[in-house]
């Protein structure tokens, strides 16, 4: 039975299916995941709230779906709308973000780095409780409401679409686009604009852009915003996603799997983010598609998910693409 | 003490602040669970994020055991030999993931240790052998362990008192009376002192100053000529042998475990509450941090038995106040009810950020650090100074 699975799994119809399902898990990883590696890398803060900011991005996402897409069929004006509130997350989301760094995280600059974990996890404990009275005062859950807001998204995207021999879900390719945006449009904040080389150099040594006249506690915050917004985004992306959808438990699926991207790629770094993004996704899609075909273990996804991670660490300590002793963290 | 003041006239006042029995129980095991992670945390100064694997194997060791899953372990073995072979078990695993682990430090620690637990937690939610619904976790049926958990010294039934939540043994020595609960509290104490004074034994030996020296500096520790990385692993042995007693406690007294209260990571966190609140760095702190903890979450629990806030606003408020309007059509009571109904977590998390930003030395060492050393010595000479 396991060698016909082999011989299944590695005929090519397979493989592709599994390629692109992995990729389009990995676009959501890197998205959810670049936001915590850039906050890190320039901040030196793990954000164990992260999670929570794109848990309230799923929830505002799909809020806001629901309530303008509304009786418009169009798969046009839907789409329209997505990307309007793309925007109105991402504001929102960034300035939530923006706000807890200068009322919270600010404080702590000066004290041993293990402080800003333990205030960034109790942060995550109180975000996560006001979003679930919210939830439960309004009674929006486990209400069909957000059952409607997957069902937002355009039609055309429902249903799989076969390319020759394979059926491939538009969803997924959505996302895989999304992502690819996303990751391209930090490269291009982080490499081409004045601002993304403030950002760099702020990462490689603080104090001393400090000194150039930079206004550094800025240059944090719109980090730490733009990170929380991309983390919202994420999030609206998964309300649309029946595998994941706006949920409370949406914080820690997302926050640990994250953590696994950015650690497994060397903490801060842009390049190994993504790789690792990547990596992970497509060990998330093998061991899926093997748990689906195979093996019966029903853990088997996550758990070869922080193998990856543990493994990765024993290997080689510093991540894929992360220097030995980043920031002496 | 409890009895004496719910029947005094604060007694309404008094059932709603205080901690029921049952729930001091829980204070007991689970503050030692958090007194192992500060132990290891708050005296070499490496984040465990992953301790809840020892909570978590202690607590499923003795649960199989008792459902005699276990081989050369029949389902009659004495509970305190089972805690203590589930401690040897956590210490072995801690070695083995310690090997791996020690050699990174700060974040990089705290995540594979994270992740090992992790990878352990799914485990034992996928794996079929524990029960039948593994996702639930295992539970101790009354078939096979008809009273309750003994503690006391194997052999001698006559020194053996059962612990348990509905079932454990009942006591009437002359005057004293005490119900199955009030025994579980008394002998999960006593276990929970024995280790408490074993850990509070290593910090004071020399031991235990090489672990400060190593969360104070350690190049520097290495320099003078220890060598850390077997200190290290030495202490997160200990830990987690001693993080295995407080799983096996807390399974022996529920009878049961799942995933989710064992080796979630969530678990560790709530450790991390505990000792922030109470105190890291200082032994008894985390124990005092998990009373506060339990207390808030009683006092804002929902269900009336034990007493909290909600049930005595309920009482009390004339209702004129509870249907008066606060806002848009909101009521006191409908406020009351959606802020106040088991929504411990917030204010807990509110007051472990504050206590983050503002006492990063949580209770017992803020206290510690007013008189100028351990509370136990000081207290009495300030005592002394206030006599006439």
């Amino acid at each position: 039975m396991f060698v016909d699975a082999f011989g299944q799994f590695l005929r090519p119809e397979t493989l592709l299916n599994v390629f692109i399902d992995g990729l389009s898990k990995a676009a959501i990883y890197a998205m959810i995941a670049l936001g915590l590696t850039l906050v890190f890398a320039l901040l030196g803060v793990l954000n164990f709230a992260h999670g929570s900011l794109t848990m309230i991005g799923a929830y505002l996402g799909g809020l806001l779906m629901v309530v303008f897409v509304g009786g418009t069929t169009g798969g046009l004006q839907r789409l329209v709308v997505f990307f309007v509130a793309v925007v109105v997350v991402f504001a929102l989301v960034a300035s939530l973000g923006g706000l807890v760094e200068v009322g919270l995280i600010r404080e702590l600059y000066d004290r041993p780095p293990i402080y800003q974990i333990l205030l960034t996890f109790g942060l995550a404990l109180v975000l996560d409780e006001l979003v679930r009275i919210v939830v439960t005062f309004y009674g929006l859950q486990p209400v069909a409401d957000w059952q409607d807001a997957l069902g937002t998204k355009p039609a055309f995207m429902a249903d799989a679409l076969s390319l020759g021999p394979i059926a491939v879900s538009p969803l997924s390719l959505f996302q895989i686009l999304i992502g690819a945006i996303t990751v391209a449009a930090v490269w291009v904040f982080l490499t081409r604009t004045r601002y993304g080389m403030i950002v760099r150099a702020g990462s490689e040594d603080d104090e001393m852009t400090a000194a150039l006249g930079i206004d550094v506690h800025r240059v944090f915050t719109v980090v730490f915003a733009i990170g929380s917004g991309i983390a919202g985004v994420a999030g609206l992306l998964l309300a649309w996603d029946p595998v994941w959808g706006a949920s409370l438990p949406l914080a820690h699926e997302t926050l640990l799997p994250a953590f696994v991207v950015v650690i497994v790629g060397g903490l801060g770094t842009f390049r190994g983010t993504v790789v690792a993004a990547v990596l992970v996704g497509m060990v998330d899609a093998t061991m899926t598609w093997w748990f689906q075909n195979a093996i019966t273990f029903t853990g088997l996804p996550e758990m070869m998910i922080f193998l990856v991670l543990v493994v990765t660490l024993i290997v080689r300590p510093q991540g894929l693409f992360g220097v030995a002793e980043v920031g002496d963290h | 003490m409890y009895a004496a003041l719910a029947s005094s006239p604060i007694g309404a006042e008094a059932r709603t602040l205080l901690p029921k029995v049952e729930t001091m129980v829980a204070v007991f095991y689970f503050g030692l669970f958090a007194m192992s992670f500060d132990f290891i945390f708050g005296y070499t100064g490496y984040l465990s994020f992953g301790h809840a694997i020892f909570y978590g194997t202690g607590a499923y060791f003795v649960v199989l055991v008792a459902n005699g899953k276990l081989p050369l372990l029949p389902a009659g073995t004495p509970f305190v030999v089972s805690i203590l072979l589930a401690g040897v078990l956590a210490a072995v695993i801690a070695v083995l993931v310690g090997s791996v682990s020690f050699r990174l430090s700060g974040v990089y620690f705290a995540m594979i240790t994270l992740g090992f637990s992790q990878v352990a937690y799914v485990f034992i939610r996928g794996w079929g052998y524990v029960s039948e619904n593994p996702r639930d976790g295992a539970a101790v049926s009354t078939a096979t362990h008809p009273s309750g958990f003994d503690i006391g010294i194997p052999g001698v039934d006559a020194l053996n008192l059962a612990i348990g939540q509905l079932t454990g043994d009942s006591v009437a020595v002359g005057m004293v009376a005490l119900n199955g609960t009030e025994v579980s509290y008394y002998m999960v104490g006593l276990v929970v002192l024995v280790c408490y004074f074993a850990m509070q034994r290593l910090i004071h030996s020399p031991f235990g100053k090489v672990m400060l020296a190593i969360r104070e500096n350690e190049e520097r520790t290495e320099a003078v000529g220890y060598e850390p990385f077997r200190f290290k692993l030495a202490a997160f042995a200990i830990s987690g042998f001693f993080a295995a007693i407080a799983g096996g406690l807390f399974a022996g007294f529920r009878r049961s475990v799942a995933p989710e209260n064992s080796m979630y990571f969530l678990v560790t966190g709530d450790a991390l509450l505990s000792s922030i609140i109470g105190g890291f760095g200082t032994l008894a702190g985390p124990l005092y941090g998990r009373l506060f903890d339990e207390t808030v979450r009683e006092f804002l629990s929902k269900s009336g038995a034990g007493g909290g806030l909600l049930p005595y606003l309920r009482d009390h408020l004339p209702a004129s106040v509870m249907e008066s309007v606060v806002y848009n059509g909101l009521t006191v009571g409908e406020a009351i009810n959606t802020f106040l109904n088991g929504h411990a977590s917030l204010y807990i998390g509110l007051v472990f950020v504050l206590f983050v930003l503002y006492v990063p030395a949580g209770l017992l060492g803020t206290l510690r650090a007013r008189f100028d050393g351990p509370l136990a010595k000081r207290v009495p000479d300030y005592l002394d100074r206030l006599r006439p």
